[in-house]
């Protein structure tokens, strides 16, 4: 308490010090005064008696300086001196504090960016309460779509029984429903939970109640807990929406509360509801059919367990289920669990291009901070003599040395400042682009962390700066003075390490442009990719309306056929359409249903997975509309009804798979499997009527799997959309098309209405963005590193301005000393092209996961960065080579 | 001159503290002629040391300062302890006697050891 006083006393009195200095002042000449009186009393003459109370007062001003010291904060005191030095120093040299600032800022601005990314999405402590102690449970399979095939709840009650290391394991299925508005509809992404889920997963409402055990089972009243992003964007925050009735699907669900802002995996969601709204999540067949799976596993480990029992619990329950049910896991499938850290896999699409861009974003601070050690150095060779001079006045070594510090923490903290702000601008950017990547983007902040690091960055290259500086010793100081600045100068070492510095600037550059390189020619692969479909310009749409769980009425079914089929038949009649077909998913985007697939006549050999395919449906005009080439056989025809006999259309990976060297054409396949137990379709055998070409469904950089389409009129009409192919201007028409769509579907959502173009540039663009990132990092670094060896030889040039005048005078032509030049700049520039490359090529190796099209040491790219390297550094060393040569000899050897 | 002692660290406080209390309010003038007087001039006090040591107890509040007129008509800053001084000088007293003590049975004559 005492201290904590004086310490706020000494604080007031560094700001207030000037007044107290005059009553300081007073007070001892007071003391003087008195003590004089005393003396003069006792009879001594009044000269006399002053000197002996001057004397006895041991010196007024070391007095008053001592006072100073207890009143504020010494240390602080000089550190203000310092900087105010400093500042007017640097206003001295506008054009180098111009340019070390700009580079800094550059620099930690794109560090301090990146950073609050990686900090957000990888690192920072998940806002779950002991979010450590969360783990996700993965089922995942060899098979095509098999990386996470999600349990069923058989799967979870075993589990349940088996790993005591879990205090609780929560179910949560994905779902999706149709929220009417006043006016509109919309679809909601939203989660079936189970009761005990937000106690496992350690999240707390922000306004309600959350789900508990006692709204699980049939008899329960539906409930919807909102997410606090989709309350805020979809209610605006209303707080009176909590215990108000909306209406999803057409069946009235209370609102109970609005949860605290949270990541989801593996996507976000608007809002999470209790089993009971889904019949079919507490049907017989969901709740026993094991290979029936729906449901991912969130699970919290017991305090006092490790994650490492748990596992291994996990791991022998799951052996004894595939051992008792062989018919739920194909050996040759090869089924598998893994328990992974919530905190990861909430991380793990984003980790790679994260650290990359991180990666990027130091080795831009490495060459800029590079560069403003060499520029220190050359403006500490011109500042030797202002140095020896404060070191002839007194300046020890320790002074000049904080003398340095204070004007390069000035420097670097000014740099800081605009980094932040640079930061600060980029933000929104980076923000979107991880948003691609991770469920947490929304973590992202510039907070005390984040802003510490840059700070802590501005500190560590100040210091840096200080103590590259050559200062003598502290006994050596008279010799130093004595030999004045000409030791200064040519010192080897700095040399050395000025060299060194180039080096690494032009290693660090190639590195970078190589990956820049490489990024940038996967997207451009990427846009180049083959969609399969004959033109982009086609305009998709996607309508649901009928949800699988009103697919149990066949006069719902039925309705919506017809709805689909009077969109078409209007849409088509507009003007400049050419087709219209319906399909239940859209060309371009994956089909999340999938089978196992067999073949008449062809069995499995031994040990071989059970092959899946993807379910499509298509209506007749589907693949004229899109523009999906038929390769053998006939497309659907109107004939094709419900009631005649079953008909399909294969792709070529599944003819190939199935028919090599054959005409697939009237040949039979059949949907199989344990899980047709739960789907709405049958295990019928099929006649084959045609061929259809691949089209890139899965994504660009995905190999086509197999898929069978169905007509539309053969399988339910869940899902559903419609291909709009016209030759007048696609834009023009969306409006037309969804005016009809409207009128004909009041209340159905009218989802993703895009080109196949623009389907196609959406998946391109993380990549762009990415790459657009790395190259600009990549171009920063290269102007950085032409700056910085043009900026060094420059500045040999200058200090060799001497010898290359006797060079001249000794006859050496203006062409053999533009050539000198030139090979010290080469020679550097060789090393460092040399020490790139090989540095780029074990770089490549590393984010081979994130190229398509492209070998990570693609010989193109790697000499294209060499030669733009080679030609930008020859092009930097010109300049000062061309001064030299333009040297005076005259004039040269009278400069020393 | 030769047998004066430089003050303690930490005992100066103690001592300007015990000045005030015996003599109340008092200027810094006035509180070095009490301290040297009272150590018989063995202690003499500069003003490099006596007004740091003024300024801190101010500053951690155990003493207050103001200008007033002195006895002989000049203006003085005058300093007077508060209630956290009296506190302090309590307490550091008996700090002060328990050393004491405790020195004083260390540098008794050593008796042996039975």
């Amino acid at each position: 308490m005492k201290q904590l006083r004086a310490a706020l006393a000494r604080i007031t009195g560094f700001f207030t010090g000037h007044r107290a200095d005059r009553d300081l002042q007073d007070e001892l000449e007071s003391h003087l005064d008195m003590e004089t009186d005393e003396y003069i009393r006792r009879g001594m003459d009044p000269a006399d008696a002053r000197r002996k109370a001057l004397l006895s007062s041991g010196g007024i001003p070391q007095a008053a300086e001592a006072v100073r010291d207890q009143r504020s904060l010494p240390w602080l005191e000089s550190i203000a001196a310092d900087i105010r030095y400093a500042l007017r120093t640097l206003r001295h040299s506008p054009a180098f504090t111009a340019v070390v600032v700009l580079t800094l800022a550059l620099g930690i601005g794109a560090n301090t960016a990146i950073f609050s990314v990686v900090r957000g999405v990888l690192l920072k402590p998940l806002p779950h309460k002991d979010g450590d102690r969360l783990v996700y449970l993965r089922q995942s399979t060899d098979r095509p779509g098999g990386a996470n095939v999600l349990f069923s709840v058989p799967e979870v009650r075993d589990f349940r029984n088996a790993a005591p290391s879990f205090s609780g394991i929560a179910e949560y299925s994905p779902f999706s429903f149709t929220l009417q508005g006043k006016d509109d509809a919309v679809r909601m992404r939203a989660g079936l939970i189970t009761g005990n889920y937000f106690e496992v997963m350690g999240l707390a409402p922000v306004l309600g109640r959350l789900t508990l055990p006692t709204d699980d089972g049939p008899g329960a009243p539906p409930v919807m807990v909102l997410t606090h992003a989709y309350w805020m964007k979809r209610f605006g925050g209303d707080s009176s929406v909590v215990g108000t009735q909306v209406r999803l699907d057409g069946a009235p669900v209370t609102v109970i509360g609005v949860l605290q802002p949270a990541p989801f995996f593996p996507d976000q969601v608007d809002a999470l509801l209790n089993m009971v709204v889904s019949p079919h999540h507490l049907s017989a067949m969901m709740v026993e059919g094991r290979s029936h799976r729906m449901t991912e596993l969130v699970a919290r480990v017991a305090e006092g367990a490790g994650i490492d029992k748990a596992r291994a619990e996990v791991a022998a329950a799951y052996a004894r289920m595939q051992s008792e049910f062989k018919e739920a896991y194909d050996p040759g499938s090869h089924y598998r669990v893994e328990v992974i850290p919530f905190k990861d896999v909430l991380g793990e699409r984003a980790r790679l291009t994260l650290w990359l861009l991180m990666a990027a974003a130091a080795f831009v601070m490495i060459i800029s901070a590079a560069n403003v050690v060499n520029l220190t150095l050359m403006r500490g060779v011109r500042r030797a003599q202002e140095l020896v001079v404060r070191a002839a006045l007194g300046a020890g070594v320790s002074r000049l040395r904080r003398m340095l510090l204070a004007e390069n923490l000035t420097l670097t903290l000014l740099g800081a400042g605009l980094g932040v702000l640079i930061a600060i601008g980029g933000l929104r950017l980076l923000v979107s682009l991880a948003a691609r990547y991770s469920p947490r983007a929304d973590e992202i902040r510039l907070d005390v962390v984040v802003l510490g690091f840059a700070l802590g960055l501005a500190i560590a290259i100040a210091l840096l700066l200080s103590y590259v500086a050559s200062l003598p010793k502290e006994g050596s100081f008279a010799a130093w003075i004595a030999a004045g600045m000409r030791r200064m100068s040519g010192s080897r070492r700095k040399h050395r390490l000025q060299h060194g510095l180039v080096v690494a600037q032009i290693a660090v550059s190639v590195v970078l442009l190589a990956g820049a390189g490489l990024l940038t020619r996967t997207m451009i692969r990427l846009s180049q990719v083959d969609t399969g479909l004959r033109t982009e310009e086609i305009l998709t749409m996607q309508v649901p309306l009928m949800e699988l769980r009103s697919a149990q009425d066949p006069r719902a079914d039925i309705t919506a056929k017809e709805r689909y089929e009077r969109m078409r038949q209007e849409i088509r009649a507009l003007p400049g359409v050419l087709e219209v077909g319906v399909g239940g998913t859209m060309p371009l985007r994956r089909s999340q249903i999938r089978f196992e697939v067999k073949a008449e006549g062809k069995s499995l050999i031994v040990g071989e997975a059970v092959p899946t395919a993807e379910l499509r449906t298509a209506g007749p005009e589907y693949f004229r509309a899109a523009g999906v080439p038929l390769v053998q056989g006939r497309e659907f025809a109107s004939t094709d009804q419900a009631g005649s006999g079953k008909v399909v259309i294969i792709n070529q990976t599944m003819a190939d798979k199935f028919f090599p060297g054959e005409d697939p054409v009237g040949k039979r396949v059949a949907w199989t499997g344990e899980v047709l137990k739960f789907a709405p379709i049958s295990g019928e055998w099929r006649t084959i009527v045609g061929v259809v070409g691949n089209t890139q469904d899965g994504g660009l950089d995905a190999t086509p799997g197999p898929v069978v389409f169905l007509p539309f009129t053969q399988m339910l009409a869940v899902g559903g959309g419609l291909v709009i192919q016209a030759e007048s201007d696609l834009s023009e028409l969306t409006g037309a098309a969804i005016r009809i769509v409207r009128r004909i579907a009041p209340a159905a959502p009218i989802e993703n209405v895009l080109t196949v173009a623009q389907i196609k540039d959406q998946s391109v663009s993380p990549r762009r963005l990415n790459a657009v990132l790395i190259s600009s990092f990549g171009l920063l670094a290269l102007i950085i590193a032409a700056v910085g060896i043009a900026g060094v030889l420059a500045f040999s040039v200058s200090a060799r301005t001497n010898e290359i005048g006797i060079r001249m005078s000794l006859g050496a032509d203006s062409g053999r000393v533009q050539r000198m030049v030139l090979r010290e700049g080469g020679v550097l520039l060789a090393m460092g092209l040399v020490l790139g490359v090989t540095g780029a090529f074990f770089a490549a190796r590393v984010i081979q996961g994130l190229l398509f099209g492209v070998a990570p040491h693609d010989p193109a790219t790697f000499i294209a960065v060499a030669g733009l390297m080679a030609a930008i550094g020859l092009g930097a060393c010109w300049i000062p080579a061309l001064r030299a040569a333009r040297i005076d000899p005259a004039i040269a050897m009278r400069s020393e | 001159m030769a047998d004066k002692l430089d003050v303690k660290q930490g005992t100066l406080a103690l001592m300007i503290l015990r000045t005030l209390e015996v003599l109340g309010p008092l200027h810094g003038y006035g509180v070095a002629r009490r301290i040297e007087e009272t150590s018989k001039n063995r202690l003499s006090l500069n003003y490099g040391t006596l007004y740091p040591a003024l300024l801190k107890l101010e500053q951690e509040g155990c003493i207050v300062a103001e200008w007033r007129q002195s006895e002989n008509n000049r203006r003085a800053k005058y300093y007077s302890l508060t209630p956290a001084g009296r506190k302090q000088l309590a307490r550091e007293a008996r700090e002060w006697h328990q050393t004491a003590d405790l020195i004083a049975a260390f540098l008794a004559p050593r008796r042996e050891a039975p």
